[in-house]
This record gives structure tokens, sequence and C-alpha cells, in this order.
């Protein structure tokens, strides 16, 4: 239907306007070419060690054949997706959570937000040494530094996001005698779900980086462990083709949140059009 | 008829706040009487004291000195017989326009069924029927408004206070909705305080119009305009009152 109505009422402007706008599906195709142009150049020297794309290619083909600890290319990527789904499950529901806590209570903020942020100030890996001690080098500790890792920018976003919401919607509230539970669930948390949701996007790029780097300190399985693999058997292209997988998976992770945020918060779709 | 029944008095009401460390009075010894099922415009240069005002008596900051009774009882905060329009940022952009205009209702803890039918009632009054589903990002500034105006009444306010609602729109956009307010108020009497910067459109919906005086806000004058609706802003009368409320009116810096 809209399809048609697009033929029957576009000027000429408009037509002018929408090739021209067509660049912009293809600028993002004309940067993977180059890119790829200029990894063969820097490859097409044997000086520089730089693992072709073909190489990288039959890399690929060979791992189909014969999988790394009995996990092909997809299992080990799913190996490390799985701790990252488990991790963020427990990373937003703490998370947000907390953030409501203390963005909304300014008590628990006196009492449990200087921790908090001091706890910020810590990297995740760094937290490996403990937790090794603690809990070994099986699949917990694992997620565990993953789930420290995502629950840090859930926690920050959304108690920003409560924290900050207009004063004119809180007057909506207090106009219509909301008390306070209603204030937090029919205002405050609705307005701050942006906020919150800028705090997932930023949980999952950060437990799909973290993941890998606890992958790479021990581990028999997901994208980390090839890494290393690659490095300690000099096989480069299973490092460079492990690499492209994770930008990848990257890529594809964003795009859900993204799609995620599009069904639960419908308005915010409905602006941008 | 007990329309010259008191329904909001203000007695001696004085607002001032600390800018800069130095005092700075907002409004000074403002009294005045409400009456029932009148409609009352508060005119006023400037974006002086007329707002805050409105925000004492719907409770949204108290004031430094002075009282507000409502059907002769002191009232403190907010109170559900008072509902409010507001100038911007009216509605909940999370919230489909049948959300917004339910949410007096769904406070109150009204099951879902019979505050969907008041909220439609009220829906249906603006004429947005069709529109239930929107986003408020998807409407026009009138359409936002004449939200605003439904989710007040759809908690069926005794007293409704405008805070120049129409102030954000275009010419003509803005008679239209003065006309739409003039209708919906004849439809469902309330009593309408209606604050506003514009004479003409205080002249054209006023029963009576409470003149303020440029920062601090006082009552300089009180207006009956006993004018037929709907009125013509043409007729001698209207502008002779015009010229006279202009005449007594403080210049804005």
């Amino acid at each position: 239907m809209r399809k048609e109505h697009e033929e029957i009422f576009l000027s000429e402007y408009e037509r002018k306007e929408l090739l021209r706008n067509r660049i912009y599906g293809v600028l993002p195709v004309l940067a993977i070419i180059l890119l790829i142009c200029l990894w063969f150049a820097a490859s097409s020297n044997p000086a520089s060690k730089f693992p072709s794309p073909m190489s990288v290619w039959e890399r690929y083909l060979k791992i189909l054949e014969k999988p790394i600890k009995d996990l092909g290319l997809m299992g080990h990527i799913w190996a490390s997706l799985k701790r990252v789904f488990i991790a963020l499950a427990f990373a937003w529901l703490l998370g947000i959570s907390f953030g409501i806590l203390i963005g909304w209570n300014k008590k628990a903020n006196a009492l449990l937000g200087p921790i908090f942020t001091a706890f910020r100030a810590v990297p995740p890996l760094a937290w490996v040494p403990l937790v090794t001690m603690w809990f070994g080098i099986g699949e917990f500790p694992k997620v565990l530094i993953v789930f420290v890792g995502a629950l840090m920018p859930v926690v920050v976003n959304t108690q920003a996001g409560i924290a900050n919401v207009q004063k004119e919607y809180m007057d909506i509230g207090t106009i219509f005698h909301a008390n306070e539970w209603q204030m937090l669930t029919e205002i405050a948390i609705p307005s701050a779900l942006d906020a919150i949701f800028a705090g997932i996007r930023n949980s999952t790029s950060a437990g799909w980086m973290v993941v890998l780097a606890a992958e790479m300190l021990g581990g028999k399985s997901g994208v980390g462990f090839l890494i290393v693999r690659g490095m300690d058997s000099g096989d480069y292209p299973l490092c460079l083709l492990s690499m492209i997988c994770i930008g990848v998976v990257g890529y594809l992770l964003a795009i859900v949140i993204q799609f995620l945020e599009r069904i639960i918060c419908p308005w915010t779709a409905k602006k941008s059009n | 008829m007990d329309s010259q029944k008191v329904k909001l008095k203000l007695e001696h009401i004085s607002q001032s706040y600390i800018v800069k460390n130095q005092v700075f009075d907002a409004a000074v010894d403002v009294s005045m009487e409400v009456r029932d099922s009148e409609f009352l415009v508060l005119l006023g240069p400037g974006r002086c004291g007329k707002t805050i005002l409105l925000n004492m008596i719907a409770g949204l900051e108290k004031p430094v000195d002075g009282k507000i009774y409502l059907d002769g009882e002191e009232i403190n905060g907010s109170d559900e017989r008072i509902g409010m329009v507001f100038q911007k940022r009216a509605l909940m952009p999370w919230k489909t326009v049948m959300q917004n205009v339910e949410f007096g209702p769904k406070i109150k803890g009204v099951p879902k069924e019979q505050r969907r039918e008041i909220a439609q009632k009220y829906i249906d009054l603006v004429g947005l029927q069709g529109f239930e589903k929107s986003y408020p990002d998807e409407l026009s500034g009138g359409m936002k408004q004449r939200v605003s105006i439904a989710r007040a009444y759809a908690n069926n306010p005794e007293i409704l206070l405008m805070d120049e609602p129409f102030g954000a729109l275009d010419a003509q956009t803005r008679y239209a909705m003065e006309e739409e307010v003039q209708r919906i108020w004849q439809a469902e009497k309330r009593t309408v305080i209606f604050v506003t910067n514009n004479i003409e459109e205080a002249l054209y919906l006023a029963d009576r119009i409470v003149l303020l005086s440029n920062c601090p806000a006082h009552v300089k004058a009180v207006y009956d305009i006993n004018l037929p609706r709907p009125r013509d802003t043409i007729d001698p009368e209207f502008l002779r009152l015009r010229k006279e409320i202009s005449d007594n009116t403080d210049l804005a810096l």
C-alpha cells in the first residue's frame, strides 16, 4: 500500500532526495570493501607477517572440518555468548533494581553511593586473581567477572535516569495526587527508560569485551580461548578470524538491543519517524 | 443560583525567592476570590507571578505567607479537587493518548474498564477520537493541549487551572483552541482559573478578569465581563474593554 502512495506522490525534488539518501546505504558497504582492500595490500608483503584474507578464509574452512577442543567456530562463539547472557541477565536484574534504589532514595544513595563509585573504578579484570582463588577456573568465575563488568554501566545509567526525572513530569504526579510508589512506577521509571537502555547497551558491549578477556586468562572454550590458542601456536590467521567474529557478534548484539528497545519503548521509535 | 458562592479564596498570599543572595518578591499580598463555576482569567504582563500563583493553588509550591481556602477550608499541598493543564511538557511521552487521559482515575484506583470509559468520554469531548493509541510525539501542539485538557477533566476536578495553555501555539491554532475551551467549559461547567498574558484571549474567555501588576504581582484591578458568548472580538464594547485593560496594564520588561 504504502509503496504505491510513495510512487504517486513523490515530487521531482523528493525523488532526488531519495536517491541522495541512498548513499547512506552505500557508504557502510564501501567502508567494508575499502577495509578489505587495505587488508589485501597490507598482507601482500610477506615481510609484514600479516595474515592475508585468503589465509583467514582457509583457516575458517579448516576449523569447520577440524574442531578445536571438540568445538567448531560456532560452538566457541556460543560458549562465549552463553557466559555473557547469563551474566547480563543477573547484571540487568540487579543493576536496574540497585540503580532505582540509589536513584530514588537519597538516603540509600548517601549510604551506598560512595562505595559504589569507588568499586566502579576497579576494572573487572582486576577481580580475576581473587575470583580465581575463591572459585577456581570453572564456568562460574568467568560469568562472575563478566557480571561485574556488565553491572556498573547499568547501575550508573539507571541511577542517573531515575535521579534526573524532569520536574514537569513529577508535577503531573503531584497534581494527580500520586503516592510515592505510583510516582516511581508511573512516572520516574518510564521516563528513565531511555537512560536505562543506554546502560543496557553499554553493559552488553562491556560484557562481550570482558568475557573475551576473561577467556584469554584461562579456559577451554570461547572466542577468547581461540585467540590465545592461535597466539600460543603461532596460528595468526586463527587470531584474526576470532577477532572478526568478535566484531561481527558485537555488531549483531547491538542490533538486537536496539530492536529490544523499539519493542519496550515504542514511543522513542515513533518520535524518530 | 449559587454562582456567586465563593469556591476558592486566596488571602494575603506572598511569595518570594532567594536569587543570587537577594530576596526576589514574586507576589505580594495577593487576595482574591474565585466564584463557583466561573471562568476567571488571571491576566498579567510578562512572566511574573501568574504561574507562581497557580502553582501555589495547585500545591506545587508553598507560599511564604498567606492562606488558600477551598470551599471555606484551608488547603495545604495538592488537592484532588484541583486539576491543572500545564503550559508545556504537559503529557507523558511514554503513555498513549488514552493512557495519559486515564492517568487521574488510574491513580485513584478506578478499575480499568471504568476508567477507559471515563477517558473515552473526554477524548471524544476534545475531538480526538481515533487518536487513542497515538503517542504525544505524534500529535501537533494543539492536539497535545487537547489531550492535556481531557486528562484534567477526566479526573473530575472541581477547579481547573490552566497555565497559559496556548502560549506555545500558533495564532490560528490558538483561536481554535480558545473556542474549544469555551465549548468544553460550557458543556462541563467547572470553575476555571486561566492564566494568560494575552488581553484578547482573556476578554474572549473570561467571566471575570483579575489584572495583575508586573513583578512583584499584586491585584491591580478586577473586571466583570458581561458580554454575551460567544464573544465578538470586534464588538465596540469588547474593543472598549480591551483598550481600558490595555491602558491599565504594566509594561512587561
